[in-house]
């Protein structure tokens, strides 16, 4: 297999090189073929990168059906960890027992993610299961933030001052996550599909503004 | 995950004899009539509802004397509504709750997040279970109401309380007993004037069974939600420790 072929998947990783792949933009297939012998850091890194995408994604919400595309691939590692972030930063300030607080926080945003998807997809919505999970648990990341804003630097926010970020964090996600699920639901039923996202990041800001 | 389509009737009774030697499961949805609840296909009828529909029903439960809902139900009994009620109270209940909790103890910002599973545990058993129990009580005593439709009646009978807990916001003990009693009286009123016209068919020992249940759970349920979640909060932390100490929910 020389440099001269043209060969369809990544030959540019036989060459050893430590070479940065933009492995966000490839196929999904030309990466599955190589990554059993590349170095561990390779693959964390690839990982890392895919979840560090999709967050711009949900930092800069596009509101076009066709830049959303690439959060087709579903991952789950993004909401774990950002479940998991929040459900430590929220259990770190409590006075009571923080597990109660961390299994809460955990069910409430795989159970809520489930429902929501259910849902949508008995009224009726083109939503494919884990994508509309995946993307439900990505747009919890602004919250993530006021979360640890809040936790970390509890004694200069007063309590309106906490109202007003955690809001703002809400109205975020809210947008965001709309932006990608508004396009699969069925039109008519649109105000009941979304009502239960919006009951779902209200729930997870309100624990924000009490720890 | 497609487990058969409702338009695949026509081919099932042409390949009625070769149904075992099918690759694929796609005709296979009546056969499997006994596990067809745990699809989601099932259930999509009964989502068959848009917004106006379910604020029409809401509002159709705070006036009890026009027995208008079941009506508007028969034909079209919803999910959406109880689900999404319930779910709607659990978050309504948690902030409420500890919003009160905020203004007695400034220094001792305590969140007791112990309401959303009790919260969840009591609505949800309450909301579809009283529904399957006296749906299962009515099926022997010869009404002819169907499940899914008690389901919805009860459920939306549960959006009497949306208000009711955000009222519960305020301190006066009188006020939050005086509101409690007109929610107990609503629902119950709203759910004898629906079954009514079910009721009058039957003789009156039967009636006044199927009244006896619905008024002992509304009552269980507003006593549960009075003393459970607001009770008064006087000295904050040893009321509320009291309050969860004695509550019937057996195991917490």
């Amino acid at each position: 297999m020389t440099d001269n072929q043209q060969v369809p998947f990544g030959s540019g990783m036989f060459q050893g090189q430590a070479k940065f792949v933009d492995y966000a933009h490839m196929n999904q297939q030309e990466v599955q073929v190589n990554t059993l012998d590349e170095p561990v850091t390779d693959t964390l890194l690839r990982d890392i990168n895919m979840i560090l995408y999709k967050l711009s994604y949900v930092i800069i919400p596009r509101m076009k059906e066709t830049q959303g595309r690439k959060l087709r691939n579903w991952d789950l590692w993004g909401p774990l960890l950002l479940s998991l972030l929040l459900a430590m930063t929220l259990g770190i300030n409590s006075n009571q027992s923080s597990d109660t607080i961390f299994g809460t926080i955990f069910i409430i945003m795989w159970g809520g993610s489930a429902v929501i998807t259910v849902n949508a997809k008995l009224l009726g919505g083109q939503v494919s299961f884990f994508q509309s999970v995946c993307v439900l648990g990505y747009c919890v990341f602004p919250i993530n933030i006021a979360a640890v804003l809040i936790t970390f630097f509890q004694s200069y926010f007063g309590f309106f001052l906490r109202i007003i970020i955690v809001g703002v964090a809400f109205l975020w996600s809210t947008f965001s996550s709309l932006s990608f699920m508004s396009s699969m639901m069925n039109e008519e039923k649109k105000v009941i599909s979304v009502y239960p996202i919006f009951l779902f990041y209200m729930f997870l800001s309100w624990f924000c503004i009490f720890i | 995950m497609e487990i058969g389509v409702q338009k695949q009737t026509q081919e099932e009774k042409q390949v009625q004899p070769e149904q075992f030697n099918k690759l694929d499961d796609s005709g296979d949805k009546k056969s499997t009539g006994y596990c067809g609840f745990l699809t989601v296909e099932y259930y999509t009828p009964y989502f068959n509802v848009t917004e106006t529909d379910v604020i029409q029903r809401i509002q159709a439960t705070f006036l009890p004397f026009r027995p208008d809902f079941l009506n508007i139900t028969k034909d079209n009994p919803d999910l959406w509504g109880p689900i999404w009620i319930n779910a709607t109270l659990i978050f309504l209940i948690t902030a409420i709750a500890n919003l009160r909790q905020i203004d007695q103890e400034k220094e001792n910002q305590q969140f007791d997040v112990g309401y959303v599973p009790q919260a969840t545990a009591l609505l949800y058993i309450i909301a579809f279970g009283t529904p399957a129990i006296l749906a299962i009580v009515m099926k022997i005593l010869g009404v002819d109401l169907s499940f899914f439709q008690t389901i919805c009646l009860y459920g939306y009978s549960m959006s009497t309380l949306l208000p009711i807990t955000i009222l519960c916001y305020f301190q006066n003990e009188l006020f939050l007993w005086l509101i409690i009693v007109y929610g107990v009286g609503n629902s119950i009123l709203f759910l004898i004037f629906n079954l009514k016209e079910e009721l009058d068919k039957l003789q009156i020992q039967k009636k006044y069974i199927i009244i006896g249940i619905v008024v002992i759970m509304q009552l269980s349920l507003y006593l549960f939600y009075k003393l459970v979640f607001f009770s008064y909060v006087s000295e904050g932390k040893v009321e509320a420790k009291v309050a969860s100490s004695d509550s019937k929910i057996p195991g917490n």
